[in-house]
């Protein structure tokens, strides 16, 4: 392929890409040194990077506690923390990436190390002899949950899981004249209860406040891509059905009418003011419902997501080792620290997520009931882990899912079928797939 | 260094870092977007040539089209709001009348409000729930879905773009309407001209180069809108992305760990032709009345 003057374009490797005419374009390309950093197996020593991703705020306390532990196990290292908060996450690693910055452990989902690991950036951790060894310490699916597509390996040290929960509220579920402690479980069961819902309400509540997104389609049962992922799939009949479904749901007032638009912050905000009856969120919500909304908190329930797979959705979350790292002995070694059994099980105990090393999940500590809410919470969500599938394919970028968001609003407003709508919405992913 | 030599170099010296800050802030960064903008660039994956292909990439886009039907029609709705309104405002506030400085200070108020802030008051106002509806629903109508309906999404960002940049061109106003001639006005007033009158015949065309400049400043503005947009109706641009404009077509393509910076630098370099091509329309337009 002809190359720009005749040579390959190296620029994005090392700019910035400029605000032209002010429009808004953001977005470094390339990174850092071509160099490869220092190898693995060197003497665990010298300063390192560590970024994770909105967790300063509240667990301060325990990310200095490791360090210092680390620090003085391992004399002559020195780690420099940095927290980044939860909005623009992408956009500040590709920023780093882009200027070649990128910290030497760094926080990543599966989707985040995907485009990183494409560009040399992070180290394949099944290729390198030192980190390889570490693959039996965590559970089989926490370590497969970071390999990544065509890519052949694992790119992230497997760090905490999550399932989410599903919160509703009770009184609204009474007042609509539903049991409040039988909330749906599957998606015949959700769409039925919202029908009623939205019909008892005069169609003032909603049960839902947001479009369904591709975890949903995982979660009906959706085939989302084809066997090597590189093609997306999700307009088959069943990805049909249930837009279909979702359609009949938007017509009769059981999903809110901003819907179409709403974010996953406008949605919370809903349900918190009590003006739709169900929203998926984290444990991390219950301490600001009994903070912003005592009223909400005394009729919460909280329930699983319906899965008609029988396989709840499940986050995945990892430590990155930077490929480029110049002390990349201590970014392993440190990486392997955060994420060892001890230190997974206390984080836990702290944060209301789940451990991924092996055997942990075996621990009273998620296996019995408290009697507690969070107690509650974290039984059985630990116990949804068991099978739990990450449904959000790792090559899906913002830009796809934009896109299906985009589509599912045209077919729920009428403007097409929801096969068409979803024809659409692979056709162009797929697309943006193959540009990739 | 010779005497001559001093001088012919004394002021490129005192240039220099101007035009080292416009070199490396402007200058590179246009010249790197129109470079960009025919290769394939990705976030961390250098480009390669591709020639015309993101332009023609665009031209199959239907989100390229909503977005430039968008924007366009932000420039129809906004541009004369933005000429007219702030000229009317400016007339209420110029006369020396006692508290007229009050009045003043809070239409500017807007202006110095940060655009996320005044988005999201907006957004509470205009909610299911919001001020507005809790007042349509006192006198039976509503509630409307000003957030949830694409159309109204649009014209609710336009109506925040006029009230956020009111201020901004009232000042401008006042400082062209202090230098209309008080005999001007004087004189028509004996003529027996009302004050209509007196606006139309001797306000504006005395003001008619500031209004051009308005008009020219605020066409590029509204092709260039973003936040308002962004806030108001999402990042998904509205309801299937009906409200999306082209800046944020921009962003949604050009960001990310996957953003094609390729195709997004292509989206840019046209949204400069077509705010250049604005702004030489609207100076023609001036030009050619002053001449006749």
């Amino acid at each position: 392929m002809r190359t720009f003057r005749g040579t390959r374009v190296t620029g994005p490797a090392r700019t910035a890409v400029p605000l032209l005419a002010g429009a808004l374009l953001l977005g470094a390309c390339g990174g850092g040194t071509d160099g490869g950093g220092s190898a693995a197996d060197g003497k665990v020593s010298g300063h390192i990077t560590f970024q994770t991703w909105n967790l300063r705020a509240q667990y301060k306390d325990y990310f200095e506690g490791l360090i210092d532990e680390f620090e003085k196990a391992h004399p002559g290292t020195k780690v420099k923390w940095i927290d980044q908060p939860a909005e623009n996450y992408p956009e500040k690693l590709s920023a780093d990436a882009g200027g070649g910055t990128l910290p030497d452990v760094v926080n990543v989902s599966p989707d985040l190390s995907y485009p990183l690991a494409k560009a040399g950036l992070l180290m394949n951790l099944d290729k390198e002899p030192v980190t390889a060894k570490a693959k039996g310490t965590y559970t089989p699916e926490a370590w497969k949950g970071n390999r990544l597509p065509g890519l052949d390996g694992a790119y992230a040290f497997p760090w905490y899981l999550n399932t989410g929960p599903l919160f509703y509220n009770k009184a609204l579920f009474k007042k609509a004249g539903l049991d409040p402690e039988k909330p749906p479980t599957t998606y015949d069961e959700l769409f039925a209860d919202a029908g009623k819902m939205a019909k008892a309400s005069g169609g003032k509540v909603a049960t839902l406040a947001g479009v369904p997104a591709i975890e949903d389609f995982g979660r009906y049962g959706v085939k989302l891509m084809n066997a090597d992922a590189t093609r997306f799939t999700y307009n088959e009949p069943r990805g049909v059905q249930l837009l279909t479904e979702y359609k009949k749901l938007f017509e009769s007032g059981g999903l809110d009418s901003q819907a179409l638009n709403a974010t996953p912050e406008s949605a919370g905000r809903k349900f918190l003011q009590q003006r739709v009856a169900m929203n998926p969120g984290s444990a991390h919500d219950l301490a600001n419902f009994k903070e912003n909304a005592p009223d909400l908190y005394k009729n919460l329930g909280i329930t699983d997501a319906p899965a008609d797979t029988g396989k709840p959705n499940m986050y995945v979350m990892g430590l990155g080792i930077n490929d480029r790292s110049e002390h990349k002995a201590a970014a392993i070694a440190f990486a392997r620290f955060v994420t060892n059994q001890r230190n997974q099980e206390a984080f836990a105990h702290q944060v209301a997520v789940f451990p991924s090393t092996k055997g942990s999940l075996d621990k009273p500590y998620w296996t019995e009931d408290d009697g507690t809410d969070e107690g509650r919470v974290r039984v059985a969500a630990a116990k949804m882990l068991d099978g739990a599938v990450n449904y959000t394919p790792v090559v899906m970028t913002e830009e796809m899912k934009t896109v299906l968001q985009n589509e599912v609003a045209k077919a729920l407003q009428g403007d097409k079928s929801p096969k068409q709508a979803l024809d659409d919405a692979v056709a162009q992913s797929n697309r943006l797939l193959q540009q990739g | 260094m010779s005497v001559r030599t001093h001088r012919a170099a004394s002021p490129w010296l005192f240039l220099l870092p101007g035009l080292a800050v416009v070199a490396a802030f402007v200058l590179y960064p246009f010249l790197s977007t129109v470079q960009h903008a025919f290769t394939d660039a990705r976030t961390l994956t250098p480009g390669v040539w591709v020639g015309l292909r993101n332009f023609q990439e665009m031209l199959h886009d239907p989100q390229f089209w909503t977005a430039l039907r968008n924007s366009l029609l932000y420039v129809v709705v906004v541009v004369p709001c933005t000429v007219l309104l702030p000229l009317l405002v400016a007339l209420l506030v110029e006369k020396p009348l006692k508290g007229v400085v009050f009045f003043r200070a809070a239409f500017y108020t807007p202006v110095v409000a940060s655009v996320v802030v005044v988005a999201l008051i907006w957004v509470w106002m205009l909610d299911d729930r919001g001020l507005l509806n809790s007042m349509l629903e006192m006198v039976g109508a509503g509630p409307v879905s000003f957030l949830g309906d694409a159309g109204l999404v649009l014209l609710c960002a336009m109506a925040l773009t006029v009230w956020k940049g009111l201020g901004y061109y009232m000042i401008i106003y006042l400082a062209a309407l202090a230098q209309v001639p008080r005999e001007l006005h004087e004189a028509a007033a004996v003529d027996g001209a009302g004050p209509v009158r007196r606006f139309v015949t001797v306000t504006v065309p005395a003001v008619r180069s500031t209004m051009v400049l308005v008009g020219a400043l605020s066409s590029v503005a509204a092709f260039k809108v973003f936040s308002e947009v962004y806030l108001l109706a999402g990042p998904t641009g509205g309801p299937a992305g009906e409200d999306s404009t082209l800046v944020m077509l921009v962003q949604r393509s050009g960001t990310g760990l996957s953003g094609r910076v390729g195709y997004a630098s292509a989206l840019s370099l046209v949204i400069f032709c077509i705010a250049l091509l604005l702004m030489l329309l609207v100076l023609r337009a001036d030009r050619k009345e002053k001449t006749e």
